[in-house]
């Protein structure tokens, strides 16, 4: 739809001069948003550009700080999450919000049992009927709904969610409903992506409207029919997805336009022939087993494997979180069993964890604190912790790695989800550890981001530190690893030399892993 | 926190602050209100008296606020306090004149105890973090069996003998009105103070209680931290039990009991966050006064005995959820 037929139309949504701040920082600076019925508007921008701030204002789980807002031309002021929900706005958040111990049926009926009730009893049998039919709505047919969630894996749990929330907002009634999904398919395979991406269309031709949210262009310029881009908190403009290209969009959302050397491949270096890490017949029953690598100073070693292939075990045991049941770790020639970081740490091997927010950082304590986790003792005279040597270093990392922050003393939790790991960063680097681990280290961070979390790496083994990555993408262990190591059930299915000067291709290492 | 406060708009800063110095405000609204209501409650012997029996309280809730940093809870205390009262006067009963000097004889009566209370606390901590056993269940049971075993060792309260009581004169030294078992208490927060705010080991401790999973993988010593406080805890239960014996040249049973309380609400008036991660032991030095003032102030009017607890617990209930911090959206309390 162009923007003369637009204009034409009344809109379903729109929302305009919409400000947000949190403790100082303003994270919305007076953005707007139109939506037409049977529209599927985009809205890309980095981490902390302010996309997800505005859906949970929309939704009602935030209240912005000013603007407006309207629904069918009349003023919407939701308070709640199921204001929003009535009103005909449903979300599918970037985090999941089923409840595992309660089966699917429950799950999407939850908080409307009293359709199925009689007489104050629940009939189970016609709630799994039902939920079968909100299921295959969305083409769905595979789910039993009377499985417990938790026995789902994360897409399948995606996709019931994305189910749920279509029959959330048909269900209030209103003539057009708005859908937003926030990064709903950085978990999904392609097959569920297309089956979304079907979903999406049949939703927009029935009238009905979606924001989508997601980092990856290509999937944005696939779907929608326009696209807003957000900078820093402000709307950058917007554009008919037709006159859309990935370059002009990078252009439009970093401020540069260039997308060459994202892997930084030119700053590649040849591991040298030191050997820091060796895993020797390496096994934990039923997970994995017979694993054997060796690890080169300069190296970045890539593990790459689908869910359930043992990659991420195999990086548990090597950072003292699993114990193995056979087979050993040899750091610099020492056969070693670590029961714990603590004690993997002391020999100068860190895992960057894949799941931030509850592995990564201590979302109260300020970043300085955060930085200095790893290497308190580190920054001791005696038995006190200078406090000038943690903000000194603290201070140093910010600049170094361009942390947007109000300084070392803001509290984590009010910082973007990229600036969160660039401090996760900062204390892998400060700990000294030359060993790192980093498990899908560039995981929800924006495009402009990961190119500097690339170039943090390449920084590391320009030190003369080794990494072992497990990457998002085959694309990212292409562009960034010296050597790449396949896994499969549990078994090493192959590996392959990746010189700067000759990658393997992409599909020879995918064969390997499917 | 406070610069903090300052940026917000005028009326959230002022409810803020009040949150922030609840206690403080509670001490001089309580202060006030019973000395003119009551003549001589600010007399030097009333004052004395509250400020003497706040010694023990403040050595406990020292050790608390250290286990509710980290978000755990250690219930035991006051029955740990009760064996290691018990213990001391017990073993001078026992051992004391073989020893010759008294002051000797008392400084093996506290090395027992401290023994005692050391044991505890490493075993508890033990249980807690190594077979991951919730510390409040955990500490629980230690709770009822400490009892039990301070009922063993007497059923009722032991006095010691007049030969011994240069042990514990030291109780009776005081400066004005300030005595000095509070003096000794007050230092031993302040260390404790500096030990949570100013070590690699305090960091440990906060950076647990925010996020005990991303501590273990920055690579902290969760497991070793954990059950140094409340290895530390216990010595300081067991502490806290000496002074009682000292205070009253005998022992009793059952005198920790009520104590489990008291330190709680202690360290929940100071501001330490039950969930962990927050709090301090400076906040928890003027939840101990509050509480105690509040005890002191009941036994000065004259309320009943039984009534006591009541008023307590509404007092304790009430200042809690005046005082919790619900800042945080969709915080989830269990």
């Amino acid at each position: 739809m162009t923007t003369q037929e637009r204009n034409t139309r009344p809109l379903l949504f729109s929302a305009s001069g919409i400000t947000k701040s949190f403790a100082g920082t303003q994270a919305l600076k007076g953005v707007g948003l139109d939506v037409a019925p049977g529209e599927i508007v985009g809205l890309v921008g980095e981490n902390g550009a302010g996309k997800s701030t505005l859906l949970k204002i929309i939704i009602g789980a935030q209240p912005q700080t000013s603007g407006s807002m309207t629904l069918h031309g009349q003023p919407y002021e939701p308070r709640t999450p199921m204001d929003a929900n009535r009103a005909g706005i449903g979300m599918v958040f970037q985090e999941q919000s089923l409840i595992v111990n309660l089966n699917v049926a429950q799950n999407i009926f939850f908080g409307h049992e009293n359709l199925f009730k009689s007489h104050g009893i629940i009939s189970w049998s016609k709630m799994n009927r039902a939920a079968q039919e909100v299921l295959a709505a969305v083409d769905i047919t595979d789910i039993s709904p009377s499985t417990k969630v938790s026995n789902l894996n994360f897409a399948t749990r995606q996709m019931v969610e994305i189910a749920k929330v279509m029959d959330v907002t048909k269900r209030s009634g209103a003539e057009h409903c708005l859908i937003l999904l926030d990064e709903p398919t950085s978990v999904l395979n392609e097959a569920e992506v297309e089956n979304l991406y079907r979903q999406m269309r049949k939703i927009a031709d029935q009238g009905h409207a979606v924001i989508f949210v997601s980092h990856h262009l290509d999937e944005i310029l696939h779907i929608t029919d326009r696209i807003y881009v957000y900078k820093d908190g402000s709307s950058v403009g917007d554009l008919d997805t037709r006159d859309a290209t990935e370059a002009r969009l990078y252009e439009m959302m970093v401020g540069k336009g260039t997308t060459t050397e994202y892997y930084h491949l030119d700053r590649q270096t040849v591991p040298s022939e030191e050997v820091l890490l060796e895993v020797r017949d390496l096994g934990i029953h039923g997970i994995f087993k017979h694993v054997n690598f060796q690890l080169h100073r300069g190296e970045v070693l890539g593990l790459c494997g689908v869910v359930g292939s043992g990659i991420e075990e195999v990086c548990e045991v090597i950072c003292g979180d699993e114990r193995p049941s056979f087979g050993e770790v040899v750091i610099r020639g020492e056969s070693m069993r670590f029961s714990s970081p603590q004690q993997a740490l002391a020999k100068g091997v860190l895992m960057i964890p894949k799941e931030r927010l509850f592995e990564g950082i201590v979302s109260n304590l300020s970043v300085e604190e955060n930085i200095a986790l790893s290497n308190a003792h580190a920054l001791s005279r005696g038995p006190v912790v200078s406090a000038k040597a943690v903000r000194r270093q603290a201070e140093e990392w910010i600049k170094k790695l361009r942390i947007k922050t109000s300084g070392p003393q803001e509290l984590l939790l009010q910082l973007s989800g990229g600036n969160q790991q660039k401090v996760v960063f900062s204390r892998a680097l400060a700990s000294g550890a030359e060993i790192l681990i980093l498990n899908h280290p560039t995981r929800g961070v924006d495009v402009g981001a990961k190119e500097e979390i690339y170039a943090f790496i390449r920084n590391m083994t320009e030190e003369g530190k080794a990494v072992i990555l497990l990457g998002d993408t085959v694309d990212e262990y292409l562009g960034l690893c010296s050597r790449l190591l396949m896994m499969k059930d549990g078994l090493v299915t192959g590996e392959f030399d990746a010189p700067a000067d000759g990658k393997p291709s992409q599909v020879d290492v995918v064969s390997l892993m499917m | 926190m406070s610069t903090k406060n300052k940026a917000l708009p005028g009326k959230r800063a002022i409810l803020d602050n009040i949150m922030e110095y609840f206690s403080f405000s509670a001490i001089i609204i309580l202060l006030l209100a019973l000395s003119l209501t009551q003549e001589n409650f600010l007399g030097e012997i009333n004052l004395k008296n509250l400020l003497r029996d706040t010694a023990p309280l403040m050595i406990m809730a020292a050790g608390m606020t250290m286990v509710l940093l980290f978000g755990s809870i250690d219930l035991s205390m006051g029955a740990v306090c009760s064996v290691s009262n018990v213990a001391f006067v017990h073993f001078m009963l026992a051992y004391g004149e073989s020893f010759g000097n008294p002051l000797l004889a008392g400084l093996a009566g506290l090395a027992v105890s401290l023994l005692f209370g050391l044991c505890s606390g490493l075993t508890l901590g033990f249980i807690h973090v190594k077979l991951k056993v919730p510390s409040f269940i955990a500490s629980l049971g230690f709770m009822s069996v400490w009892q039990s075993v301070a009922l063993l060792i007497t059923q009722g309260p032991e006095s010691m003998k007049k030969a011994l009581w240069p042990a514990t004169d030291w109780y009776k030294i005081s400066f004005g009105v300030v005595g000095l078992p509070l003096v000794l208490a007050i230092v031993i927060i302040l260390l404790v103070y500096l030990l949570t705010r100013f070590t690699a080991f305090g960091k440990a401790v906060f950076a647990i209680g925010g996020n005990e999973r991303a501590a273990r993988v920055a690579g902290i010593h969760v497991d070793r931290t954990k059950i140094m406080v409340f290895a530390l805890n216990g010595v300081l239960a067991a502490l806290a039990g000496v002074f009682l014996a000292a205070n009253l040249r005998s022992s009793a049973p059952t005198i920790g009991d009520p104590f489990t309380l008291k330190i709680v609400a202690a360290c929940a008036l100071g501001g330490t966050s039950l969930a962990g991660g927050k709090g301090s032991e400076l906040g928890t030095i003027l939840g101990v006064f509050t509480v105690a003032i509040i005890e002191n102030g009941m036994n000065f009017i004259g309320v009943d005995a039984y009534w006591q607890n009541v008023v307590f617990g509404i007092f304790v209930l009430a200042a809690i959820a005046l005082t919790v911090d619900r800042r945080t959206r969709g915080q989830i309390i269990k």
